[in-house]
């Protein structure tokens, strides 16, 4: 029995370890921060920035992936010169991701690319919902063969006839 | 005796108890007959509504009636260890269950007659000129039920909680006879011409053939002991 | 018995696919979560992917060790196979259930829905409504002989059902509704086929151990219930010879 409480605490040990990776890789790459977080903090390094695109606003060259505009979250807006790939998804009105920078000196966040929009919740809702159950299960039966075990052995039921 | 004239005997014996008793049939039609009003109480239609959701509520009436001849089949053997004597045949248990399937399927078609005037008069449809291929839809289809239930029926007649357990067993194996019966019977009573819906009865067709052949053979199993 | 040499060879290999369960689906785990990138089209829900699949594959498996085992058992009555059989029965249905889940939660960010009368589901839920009946049957039978031979004839019957019910429900769906969302078209590459196949091999392992643990669970179980009632009746005929 010792070995298998063994075997389970380092399986929760790696867990544990993999969610804590999981966590970090959210954070760097899928966390993003409205455009007030961003005015109060004024991050230095590359960030996401989500909200959406004020009406009447956008200007340029839109389909060639040059455009200005300004992007609305918790009632702060903020100006944002565009220059990357061709979008397909900047519309008045949408609400999307921007990686870019921020330039703190005459206020416009430079964004170079339009991430998508992560619903992170639903993947790691599932990882849970199809993962714990199965290893609980597995746990309770391994648990359960060797109490039989050992109740064969004590009750000396298994012996020569 | 032959394989046929087990098969025979089988059926005749069964008629013959039915019709001195009457219990199973008069159960079924009564017991439909509340199930249309509960409907008709529960759905309040006019006539466009009716054409579509009819179809289904009368499967249901029959899948659920059928449900109850089925269970009385072989729980009647139960009496006087009539089911001992049965595995004493001396010739295939398939000669058992072929008899028993027929008269099933006699006791759910001729139940199914009785009743499908009643539906015409209660939800005002239209079906004269259809009544031929919804005739042969309902003995499609109720040769489907039968050959699955019978197995079922004499299946869980010897467990505990049978009257449980023959429903939630039969229920889910025959869902392709439901859905094409429900979709042919709509289609039939739409007026719809016959290429539209003829898949459906190749479906229950095929689903007979397939799980008369597969319950003949099971059917040994069940009734071996 | 040759099926009894088959599953000595096996079970001894038991830790082996245990621990290679746990090393591939860690891996998985890890590229499909922290090292993969986003797909195109669906973003970062397609890592629900990389759970979803290997469990509905898994549960198909399940299903058909199931009706193979069933023949197996009313061919030649051995009681280990019923034993596998109604171990890989409440296995199939559990993961069964996972699969239906975790598709769930692919559906609503993806077609906007939990649920939707689809062919696949449905005969999914189907599959995980005959696994339920199959075990609540087993439940309701006393003798041990009567209680495995009626659930190979339900399983069996379930196989040859199964194939039909699904092309019943894809052709009531396509009548009904034309085919909105498929799978179909969206091509694997291969940042989405590593993860999907380490997972898929994780999850082979780690059904075939859980198979052989819970086996092994009902196995003891009834060699407990034999013996004591064998003590017990030794006991009671001593009581009487004295």
């Amino acid at each position: 029995m010792t070995s298998l409480y063994l075997r389970w605490g380092g399986l929760l040990i790696v867990a544990v370890g993999l969610s804590v990776l999981t966590y970090n890789h959210y954070q760097q790459h899928l966390s993003t921060v409205s455009p007030h977080q961003m005015k109060e903090q004024a991050p230095r390094q590359e960030i996401r920035l989500f909200g959406m695109v004020r009406g009447g606003t956008l200007e340029g060259k839109v389909k060639a992936g040059d455009a200005t505009f300004e992007l609305m979250g918790n009632d702060t807006s903020v100006t944002v010169h565009y220059q990357g790939p061709p979008p397909d998804n900047l519309r008045e009105l949408k609400t999307l991701i921007l990686i870019g920078k921020w330039n703190p000196s005459d206020n416009i966040f430079e964004a170079r690319d339009i991430g998508l929009i992560t619903n992170y919740g639903f993947v790691i809702g599932a990882y849970l919902i199809g993962l714990i159950p199965l290893a609980i299960f597995l746990f309770a039966m391994s648990r359960r063969v060797g109490l039989l075990y050992e109740e064969i052995k004590e009750s000396k039921l298994y012996q020569e006839e | 005796m032959t394989f046929f004239n087990v098969i025979r005997w089988i059926v005749w014996k069964d008629l013959v108890i039915e019709l001195r008793s009457r219990e199973t049939m008069s159960s079924m039609v009564f017991f439909a007959l509340i199930v249309i009003f509960i409907f008709s109480f529960s759905f309040s239609m006019d006539q466009q509504a009716a054409r579509e959701v009819i179809a289904g509520i009368i499967w249901v009436a029959f899948a659920f009636t059928g449900i109850i001849g089925l269970g009385k089949s072989f729980s009647t053997e139960l009496q006087n260890d009539c089911l001992e004597a049965l595995q004493m045949v001396p010739e295939s248990k398939g000669a058992i269950y072929l008899g028993k399937v027929v008269a099933n399927f006699l006791f759910i078609f001729v139940v199914e007659i009785l009743l499908f005037p009643m539906f015409v008069i209660f939800f005002n449809l239209d079906v004269v000129e259809e009544i031929s291929i919804l005739l042969l839809i309902f003995f499609l289809a109720t040769v489907g039920l039968s050959a699955v239930g019978t197995l079922f029926s004499a299946l869980t007649v010897q467990i505990r909680a049978r009257e449980v357990m023959l429903p939630i067993l039969l229920l889910p194996m025959v869902i392709p006879v439901m859905i094409a019966a429900v979709e042919a019977t709509k289609g039939a009573l739409n007026g719809d011409p016959l290429t539209m819906y003829s898949q459906w009865l190749e479906l229950l067709a095929i689903f007979d053939v397939i799980f008369t052949v597969v319950s003949f053979w099971l059917f040994e199993f069940v009734m071996d002991n | 018995m040759i099926i009894h040499r088959v599953i000595r060879k096996v079970q001894r290999f038991q830790g082996w696919f245990g621990s290679g369960a746990a090393l591939c689906l860690i891996a998985g785990l890890y590229i499909g979560l922290v090292d993969s990138p986003p797909d195109y089209y669906q973003g970062e829900v397609v890592r629900i992917m990389y759970v979803h699949v290997p469990l509905a594959h898994t549960s198909l498996f399940a299903y058909i060790v199931l009706s193979v085992g069933s023949m197996w058992y009313l061919w030649k009555r051995d009681p280990i196979v019923d034993n596998m059989c109604h171990a890989v029965a409440a296995l199939g249905a559990i993961f069964t259930t996972l699969a239906l889940a975790t598709g769930m939660i692919w559906g609503k960010p993806t077609w906007n829905t939990w649920w939707t009368w689809d062919a696949r589901l449905t005969s999914y839920s189907v599959m995980l409504l005959i696994l339920i009946s199959y075990l609540m049957l087993r439940t309701f039978i006393d003798d041990h002989e009567k209680e495995a031979r009626y659930a190979a004839v339900l399983a069996i019957l379930g196989l040859v059902d199964l194939p039909i019910i699904h092309f019943s429900v894809e052709w009531w769906r396509t009548l009904h509704q034309p085919q909105s969302f498929s799978m179909r078209g969206v091509s694997m590459s291969s940042e989405i086929l590593i993860p999907l196949m380490c997972m898929s091999i994780g999850m082979s392992l780690l059904f075939s151990y859980m198979l052989m643990v819970r086996t092994q669970l009902l196995y003891l179980d009834r060699l407990l219930h034999a013996k004591k009632g064998r003590l017990l009746s030794q006991f009671h005929m001593s009581q009487s010879d004295s």
